[in-house]
């Protein structure tokens, strides 16, 4: 079955400057899909390429299966949109916003008067009177408000403190089981980890990764902590596969990273001393991120000899 | 056309707008109170003893000095009037498009279920609404504070004038609009635009002495408005309402057909 979000061959240029190349990528129906990337990989230049706010200088954005047009209507009134950093109109308040996009709609906002509730917002209050956090609030009530098929939200917690964090996964949360598709552009990696199946990496308006969020941990770093009984040299850990990031913290302690399947490698050869301590943890998707931004000649090894940089894991495909 | 984005598209434009409406209405106030105590002989006798050339420049081509529509023409509607509503309609018309992507606020709109071409029909209807509402309230209130001091305007010249004042104004507006579906920044569209009636303004001022200098020729919107000849019981020539009529519909149309292909953010 087709996607319900797809990008085929995305292509948006700015005059010379590049906005996405070759975006391709496919969300099905009732998944939740999460577009990572730091600022200006183009994140968000795809979201109005979805929307019909931009017009892709080649390839195809399309919603349902359809190809989204400059003037695709119809096709927006199955899509509820967040975006990071809404413009509003300053002088009016935020019920004639909801006012206003409901009589876009033509259709009674069923679920604004929960989501006011929930988020704890003031509609009367105008808008140059509310704060980043606030105008985020209101983002999010006349993006979900229709409860749309379609959620397509950037960065919708940006400027939230914790708490409304919080209550808005939990909303993302239930409209997900109520079978709505989410397109999650971000790039607050534990949102992600927490929400989505599936991730696709933006770098330089390319897609440098996609697979599902479990893939992604799995393939994972590996952050490495090891005391011996006795002091060691760095050298020690020469031609290990996979070992990056070697750090001495004192003659007998080191901190490294383990890259891709060499754990085993990486245990034998720990093995061959007498380990008094030894802390494996998994990596955060952020640091498993921030592998994709990273060449791979800037790994290196602090405070001791250079261990062989592990190849895989986190590297773009 | 949606009622929704023309609704709002209005109410943004409302303080601004009761501003203008309330200096068109004090500005047409004070020239009627004005007439009876400058027109007569006394008047007349002044403004045969102006140069010939200075009349020329001051339009005195097509009307008399010394009537109450050569009176209206030169110190009010001539360029006075000009300048208000056509900052009215040109704020307007630059943040119809421009203005608001700039902003912003377009994307919010464009998220909604809602054909560009619907919103840039909105947003011509109401370039439509306020010019008639500016047009209404200039001549509206010459007729309604008239015959208080003398000065009486008939109802064929009311809707007359408030027709062909809002083609004018339609014509001028229509202008902005059309850069501001091009161009990026509502404040880049406004000065084009003003810039484009200004110099046909200097045009026609200098054109009534020096043919060299007419380079608009029979397309200069500005010479082709002659309130003072309709005040005076005259008519308007059909070439100005077909001037006006066109350059209306041509760039309205191509403003919503512009704005229907560009990038909006």
């Amino acid at each position: 079955m087709a996607g319900i979000i797809e990008c085929v061959g995305l292509t948006k240029y700015y005059g010379k400057t590049r906005g996405v190349e070759g975006l391709s990528l496919e969300v099905p129906e009732g998944s939740v899909y999460g577009f990572l990337g730091p600022n200006g990989a183009g994140k968000t230049t795809t979201i109005r390429c979805l929307l019909g706010v931009l017009r892709p200088t080649a390839g195809e954005a399309r919603l349902f299966g359809q190809r989204v047009t400059l003037d695709g209507s119809t096709l927006r009134r199955r899509v509820g949109y967040v975006p990071g950093e809404i413009r509003l109109f300053e002088k009016e308040t935020g019920r004639w916003h909801i006012d206003y996009v409901a009589g876009l709609r033509g259709a009674r906002p069923v679920a604004s008067d929960d989501l006011i509730a929930r988020l704890d917002f003031d509609p009367s209050r105008r808008v140059k009177e509310l704060s980043k956090g606030n105008k985020q609030k209101l983002a999010l009530i006349l993006g979900l408000m229709h409860a749309p098929e379609v959620l397509i939200l950037d960065e919708p917690t940006s400027g939230l403190d914790p708490l409304n964090q919080e209550t808005v996964f939990s909303i993302i949360e239930e409209r997900v089981r109520d079978g709505a598709t989410v397109f999650l552009s971000s790039h607050v990696l534990s949102e992600v980890e927490r929400i989505c199946d599936r991730v696709g990496i933006i770098r330089q308006g390319r897609l440098a990764a996609e697979e599902s969020v479990r893939d992604l941990l799995d393939k994972r770093l590996r952050e490495l902590v090891v005391s011996f009984a006795e002091p060691v040299d760095a050298a020690f850990f020469d031609g290990v596969p996979g070992l990056a990031n070697l750090e001495q913290r004192s003659p007998s302690t080191f901190v490294a990273r383990v890259k891709g399947d060499h754990l085993d490698d990486v245990v034998k050869r720990l093995a061959t001393k007498r380990v008094v301590d030894l802390s494996i943890q998994h990596a955060s998707l952020e640091e498993v991120f921030m592998e994709f931004y990273r060449s791979e000649d800037s790994v290196e090894v602090t405070g001791g000899e250079a261990a062989t940089p592990g190849s895989e894991g986190g590297e773009p495909r | 056309m949606s009622w929704t984005v023309l609704r709002a598209s209005l109410w943004q434009r409302r303080t601004s707008l009761a501003w203008y409406v309330s200096g068109l209405l004090f500005y047409s106030w004070i020239m009627v109170w004005y007439w009876p105590n400058i027109g007569g002989e006394e008047y007349q006798k002044l403004v045969e003893s102006l140069p010939p050339e200075m009349l020329k420049m001051l339009g005195g081509t097509q009307v008399s000095f010394g009537t109450i529509g050569g009176f209206f023409q030169i110190e009010y509607l001539g360029l006075m009037w000009m300048l208000i509503v056509f900052s009215a309609v040109f704020i307007y018309a630059s943040r119809a498009f421009a203005g608001e992507i700039a902003d912003g606020t377009m994307e919010l709109t464009l998220a909604q279920p809602v054909s560009r071409v619907r919103v840039g029909a909105s947003r011509v209807v109401g370039l439509v609404a306020i010019s008639a509402l500016l047009a209404l309230a200039t001549f509206g209130s010459i007729q309604a504070f008239g015959p208080a001091y003398g000065v009486k305007l008939g109802a064929e010249a009311l809707w007359t004038l408030t027709a062909l004042g809002t083609l004018f104004m339609l014509a001028a507006g229509g202008i902005c609009m059309l850069i501001s579906a091009a161009v990026r920044g509502g404040g880049k569209a406004g000065g084009i635009a003003a810039g484009i009636v200004a110099l046909m303004w200097v045009s026609d001022f200098v054109a009534n002495v020096s043919d060299v200098a007419d380079f608009f020729g029979p397309v200069n919107l500005v010479s082709a408005w002659q309130p003072g000849v309709v005040m005076d019981g005259g008519q308007v020539k059909p070439e100005a309402w077909w001037l006006y009529g066109l350059v209306a519909l041509l760039t309205l149309a191509g403003s919503v057909a512009v704005f229907s292909r560009r990038d909006a953010a």
